[in-house]
């Protein structure tokens, strides 16, 4: 008898699939590709920050030997991209942010196009500059974008309970205004794409990072008028998407119009500083926010006033309200909510989404706020947390669902494992001892969408699966994959239902023409919903082949399984036959059948309606995080000295790859609150280079202990969540609630740079700062 | 446009080429090539990498004088084992300088040459009572540091000259020299301010006292009111204080994206307290 | 611009001519004349690392290095590295442990880690740190990277 052990991958830490390419230097990104015949492309930007443009001359550029194609807004069809569709890929009559793409050239080398660029001459009227916000909506403000003479670009508003009531209710009340400044997502590998359009067939093939290739297809067929089915998109591995790549940017267009023009394939890839410049930024954000709450710490209501700096134009940043105002209404149980956010026109950057997606934001300013209540009432950060914690079965006033939830297990996890109760007491006490160094402790909380979120008409993905005739499986899926790991995932549930090996799985998950329909890689949601379609298709072929061997053994196929790349008997794990004899058995015998299966999975989620109620997501993720710190008050560094996190990930399926999603997000966290500031003055970018744009480097990072809480998902894959944003939303509460238990002064604005610190520290003491 | 591309072995052949004008001398590159690239520094016709030039590596004593080379990389400041011994405070700077490629790259020479108001080996070297050696086809001049530079990017060297080397005095019994950048990474971070201090203690007492301050003016400078609240006096806390406060009075620092002045003299003022309690303690 | 230099070099162990113009960066010769695009361009000003090259044993910024330097020396690059079975210690660390993921920073790191082991043989998790510092990663948050490096550098004489 030949027993086949059951085996399992679930859990276990499994190196990434792409890896070993990567680590060799094989792998091609879209700055490695290069195609016979192609141009370079390169884009005209203004030097202006609000301008009428008078005239644009390219005579000159035209001229130069091996320019192949000059366009402005005069050649392209007048159609604007993004959420407010307010962003025309070339601006013709006037500009309105610093970045704006008023010409773009198509040469032989960049070198040419760069000269090309130089002799394009353009006329400008300078208008007034619009560089803050809260004057957009003053009397007498110029007007952005003429479509919006109210430079209003959008206002959410939501409401639950009285909040009049709730101020009744409440014994204190705490209210404060709080900045979030612009950071950015400096992905390592910068943004381009390759556009390779054949007039004769009219197929355009693009080489592109985008996250969400499927409904590109679409956005570019609108923009440049033409049937999406000549659309393909092939997408290279990618150097890092963090949300920015979520949007259609005018730089992808601008590239299928220069080939277009060319009739030959362009490659256009920013510089660094064009990267800075050019790409989308985390939205900014000044928040009112007033809570209350009742003796015993529960929570009585929130109102919470924000405005969105909107930039020139609208992309993603402008929606993020729908993340954010279900912090204010859900993380904890708050009877009455008040929630209205404004997005504004200016001459500013523009912002785009960010992972988290403006939950940094909101749990920046709630989390503060539950330590402020805790000081004023004389409780522990802890205790008002445990008190009004979400828990399982309950059903919000923004009417979401949480079935599995891990909330009070991951406070009570990182405080045990921190140590919190006791050191924040000891540091709070030591703030008055003499002595530079003070050290804090801080804690903070969230709730973030873990099971998808259903903005878009479907929240699904596709699955093809087909196994050749030696039981090695192909899954072809829809997600993308942007470096987070989603491939490896994939292919250990397709394991787990198939019993293989993971090296008996290969993914592809890179070409439109091949891969089913997904909505894109966001919200943390591939694990979870891309995970699901692979089991589904996984399940299909299983109960294929089981049905398949049950016929050749007479056996049924509920006494069979699959094992080790063995089909076996259920009872005792005894070899029945291996797998590929019964794949071939099933081709060439008169059946004549392969085993490809498909599926397509939606996750039990809502639309919300159009008061944002409704269960937007099939789960959410929780966490808590500590931060221990430690401040210079003689120059304000802020050094994060350890993180303790403890995550809600429903279930653990790739160990290593789930601490990697969670480290990489606590040090972007820890460099959105303490290191990185995109300087944003009268609407120009101080800072466009990491000189001076701070990402947090190696010797920097905090020590990190991290737990994760299984929960055990009903609807997740092996019960799963979806993470990938969860691990930077705290830091910067965490942090700020650090500084505070260090020196007792509560800073309300990002960053902690150490002036910002220092200016803050001074204030407190009565100093006088200049 | 750049038109013809030497690499010199010798100081001749260097300095003929420098003689010849127009001439982009290239060390390291780690200031020349960022530059040009971004099109604030303008290359010559000719571009002369002097990486080759023998005999202008490494430190040695010459007499009563130190010597270092002009081609010394940051990470040979660093690690070499006769300057950490005789010169400390250099090796400190070399620590807190860009990252580890950078070090491998760049030299003492370009970061002189550089004139950048940040430079941090410009300030230990200010304290040491460096003197820059210059050398052209004509001959050979020395130029006290602390008179050398003239603005940001700009010192007295004339176009044909190279510098050859940097001389400082070797340090007497008793000597001590301390540097501090502030910056919240260990390294790779342009100075906001850094502050130089060096003088002989003996019994408590310091005297040659030597201070100088790293971005707080056009070009790296000696702190004259410092350095007279600490002559001849006891480093005690009332010496600390006062030294201080007159580092913070005698710096006219700007606002820039990095900080704003007011900051920059907060930071002189405490940094200069560190480093003296440094230097209290040897 | 016309003008050319003609240099030899060592690439990865082989000899090899190119020519280049003077003002040309050494990582725009490595990728866009020789085609080894192994070696990333992340920002082209020395800040980030992922440029990174050896030049005669050394580590340093293809992007800051003129090109006609590399005239006469040895340059390895992320490429040669991985043709070396020597170097499988090193690239089986950074990927059993977790510390690619974009894999964008990770051909620098992988150079600079080499370089750092070959400064440090056995090296402590403070010189790991520092000996990183000039290397982004958007991604990882370097824990994972500095293990791979600390790994690596296990049972080596
Ligand atoms: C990412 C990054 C980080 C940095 N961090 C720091 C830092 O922390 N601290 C700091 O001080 N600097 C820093 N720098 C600046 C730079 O690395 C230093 O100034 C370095 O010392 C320059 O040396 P080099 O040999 O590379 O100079 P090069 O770039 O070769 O030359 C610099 C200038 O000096 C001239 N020159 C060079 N050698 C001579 C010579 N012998 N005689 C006459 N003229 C000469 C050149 O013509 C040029 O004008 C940094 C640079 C980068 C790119
Ligand atoms: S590309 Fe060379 S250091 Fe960034
Ligand atoms: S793995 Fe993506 S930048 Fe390091």
């Amino acid at each position: 008898m030949t027993v086949v052990a059951k085996s399992s991958l679930i859990g276990k830490r499994i190196p990434k699939m792409d890896a070993p390419e990567k680590a060799a230097g094989k792998t091609r990104y879209v700055q490695d590709i290069n195609l016979p015949g192609q141009l370079i492309g390169k884009i005209l930007r203004t030097d202006r920050v609000h301008a009428r443009i008078v005239s644009i001359d390219t005579a000159a550029a035209k001229a130069l030997p091996g320019v192949y194609a000059v366009l402005t807004a005069a050649d392209i069809p007048k159609r604007g991209l993004g959420v407010n569709k307010d962003n025309p890929p070339l601006k013709g009559d006037k500009v309105r942010t610093i970045r704006d793409e008023i010409a773009a050239v198509a040469a032989e080398t960049e070198e040419i196009a760069l000269e090309a660029l130089k002799l394009i001459k353009v006329v400008y009227e300078d208008l007034p500059i619009l560089a803050d916000p809260r004057q957009s909506t003053q009397p007498g403000a110029p007007v952005i974008q003429d479509a919006k003479p109210d430079n209003i670009a959008m206002t959410f508003d939501y409401a639950h309970g009285d909040v009049a009531q709730g101020e009744k209710e409440s014994d204190v009340v705490v209210e404060s205004e709080f900045y979030l400044h612009y950071v950015t997502h400096c992905c390592m590998g910068v943004s381009g794409i390759i556009a390779d359009f054949e007039p004769t067939s009219g197929n355009l093939t693009l080489y592109s990072n985008t996250q969400v290739p499927f409904l590109h297809k679409r956005e570019f067929s609108e923009v440049l008028g033409m049937d999406p089915g000549r659309i393909r998109i092939i997408q290279p591995p990618i150097g890092g998407g963090f949300g920015s790549k979520l949007d259609i940017y005018p730089f992808e267009p601008i590239a299928v119009y220069l080939a277009k023009a060319a009739r030959r394939p362009v490659k256009l890839v920013f510089t660094r500083e064009e990267e800075f410049l050019a790409s989308p930024t985390r939205q900014p954000a000044l928040c009112r926010l007033r809570s209350g709450a009742k003796k015993d710490g529960t929570l009585t209501f929130r109102a919470v006033d924000i405005l969105l700096d909107n930039g020139g134009y609208t992309s993603w940043g402008a929606t993020i309200p729908f993340v954010m105002m279900q912090t204010f209404s859900s993380l904890y149980r708050v009877p009455h909510c008040l929630f209205h956010t404004k997005a504004v026109y200016s001459n500013n950057p523009y912002a785009g989404s960010f992972r988290g997606y403006g939950n940094l934001q909101a749990t920046f300013t709630v989390e503060q706020h539950m330590d402020m209540l805790a000081e004023k009432l004389g409780l522990d950060p802890l205790a008002i947390r445990m008190k009004n914690a979400q828990e399982s079965g309950e059903v919000t006033g923004q009417g979401m669902v949480f079935t599995s939830c891990g909330f009070k297990e991951c406070l009570t996890t990182a405080a045990s494992r921190s140590d919190f109760a006791r050191k924040f007491t000891d540091y709070a006490q030591q703030q008055s001892k003499p002595g530079n160094k003070k050290r804090g402790i801080g804690l903070a909380a969230m709730i973030h969408v873990g099971g998808g979120a259903k903005i878009y008409p479907s929240d699904g993905c596709g699955t093809i699966l087909k196994m050749d005739d030696f039981g090695h499986v192909t899954i072809m899926t829809g997600a993308s994959e942007i470096g987070q790991g989603s491939e490896t995932v994939l292919a250990q549930l397709v394991c787990e239902e198939l019993g293989l090996p993971l090296d008996a799985v290969s993914v592809v998950n890179n070409d439109t023409e091949v891969t089913p329909w997904d909505v894109g890689v966001h919200a943390s949601r591939t694990t979870f919903i891309a995970g699901n379609s692979a089991i589904g298709a996984a399940r299909k072929a299983k109960d294929k082949i089981l049905n398949a061997a049950a016929k050749v053994t007479n056996m049924t196929a509920d006494q069979l399984e699959m094992r080790g790349g063995f089909v076996v008997r259920a009872a005792d794990g005894e070899m029945v036959m291996p797998l590929p004899k019964l794949l071939r058995s099933l081709h060439f015998s008169d059946k004549a059948e392969l085993v490809m299966t498909t599926h397509y999975y939606e996750p039990s989620s809502v639309h919300q309606d159009k008061k944002f109620m409704g269960n937007v997501s099939a789960t959410y993720a929780w966490a808590a995080q500590i931060c221990e710190i430690e401040v210079d008050t003689d120059t304000g560094i802020v050094t994060l000295e350890k993180v303790t996190a403890a995550h809600d990930v429903g279930r653990v399926l790739n160990r290593m790859g789930l601490e990697g999603q969670i480290e990489g997000g606590i040090v972007m966290g820890q460099g959105y609150a303490l290191t990185e500031d995109l300087m944003v003055r009268q609407g120009k970018v101080l800072n466009p280079g990491f000189r001076d744009y701070k990402l947090v480097t190696a010797p920097e990072i905090p020590e990190m202990d991290i737990s994760f809480i299984e929960s055990m998902d009903g609807e997740g894959p092996q019960g799963a969540k979806g993470v990938g944003e969860a691990p930077a939303i705290c830091m910067a509460a965490a942090i700020a609630n650090a500084i505070h238990n260090a020196t007792g002064v509560r800073l309300t604005r990002l960053p902690f740079s150490p002036e910002n610190v220092y200016r803050a520290l001074v204030t407190a003491k009565g100093g006088v700062v200049e | 446009m750049v038109e013809r591309y030497l690499a010199p072995t010798t100081l001749d052949e260097a300095l003929k080429a420098l003689a010849a004008g127009d001439a982009t001398i290239v060390a390291g590159g780690t200031d020349v090539m960022p530059q040009s690239q971004a099109g604030r520094f303008k290359l010559g016709r000719t571009l002369v990498n002097i990486r080759r030039v023998a005999g202008l590596q490494g430190g040695a004593k010459e007499g009563d004088e130190i010597r270092l080379g002009a081609l010394t990389t940051i990470s040979q400041l660093r690690e070499d084992a006769f300057i950490a011994k005789t010169l400390p405070v250099l090796a400190e700077a070399a620590d807190h300088f860009a990252s580890v490629q950078i070090r491998n790259m760049g030299t003492l020479g370009g970061n002189i040459g550089n004139a950048s108001p940040a430079g941090d080996t410009l300030v230990p070297l200010l304290v040491l009572d460096a003197v820059v050696e210059l050398r052209s086809a004509k001959g050979m001049r020395r130029l006290r540091l602390d008179e050398f530079f003239t603005g940001p990017g700009k010192t007295k060297r004339t176009p044909d000259e190279l510098i050859t080397n940097i001389f400082v005095p070797a340090p007497k019994p008793g000597f001590v020299a301390r540097f501090a950048k502030f910056g919240t990474r260990p390294a790779l971070d342009i100075s906001a301010v850094s502050v130089g201090i060096a003088g002989i203690v003996k019994d408590g007492k310091i005297s040659n006292v030597r201070v100088a301050y790293g971005a707080v003016a056009p070009t790296p400078v000696r702190g004259r009111a410092a350095e007279a609240a600490l002559e001849g006096k006891t480093l005690d806390a009332a010496t600390l204080a006062a030294a201080a406060k007159a580092a913070q009075g005698e710096v006219k620092p700007i606002s820039d994206r990095r900080a704003t002045a007011w900051y920059r003299r907060e930071m002189i003022h405490n940094l200069v307290k560190k480093v003296l309690a440094d230097v209290a303690h040897g | 611009m016309s003008l050319t230099v003609e240099i030899r070099f060592t690439l990865n162990g082989s000899p090899t001519r190119a020519a280049v113009p003077p003002g040309l960066t050494a990582l725009a010769m490595l990728r866009d004349i020789v085609g080894l695009t192994g070696t990333k361009y992340g920002c082209g000003e020395g800040e980030c690392g992922a440029c990174t090259i050896l030049v005669d044993g050394l580590s340093v910024n293809s992007c800051l290095m003129f090109a006609v330097e590399c005239d006469g020396r040895a340059i390895t690059t992320v490429e040669g590295l991985a043709a070396d079975p020597a170097n499988d210690r090193l690239r089986d660390a950074f990927v059993e442990e977790g510390g690619v993921q974009c894999g964008f920073c990770t051909p620098g790191m992988i150079v600079q880690s080499k370089y750092l082991l070959s400064q440090h043989p056995h090296p402590s998790h403070e010189q790991i740190r520092r000996g990183l510092e000039g290397n982004l990663c958007r991604c990882t948050g370097y824990k994972k990277i500095i293990e791979a490096v600390a790994k690596a550098a296990e049972g080596t004489p």
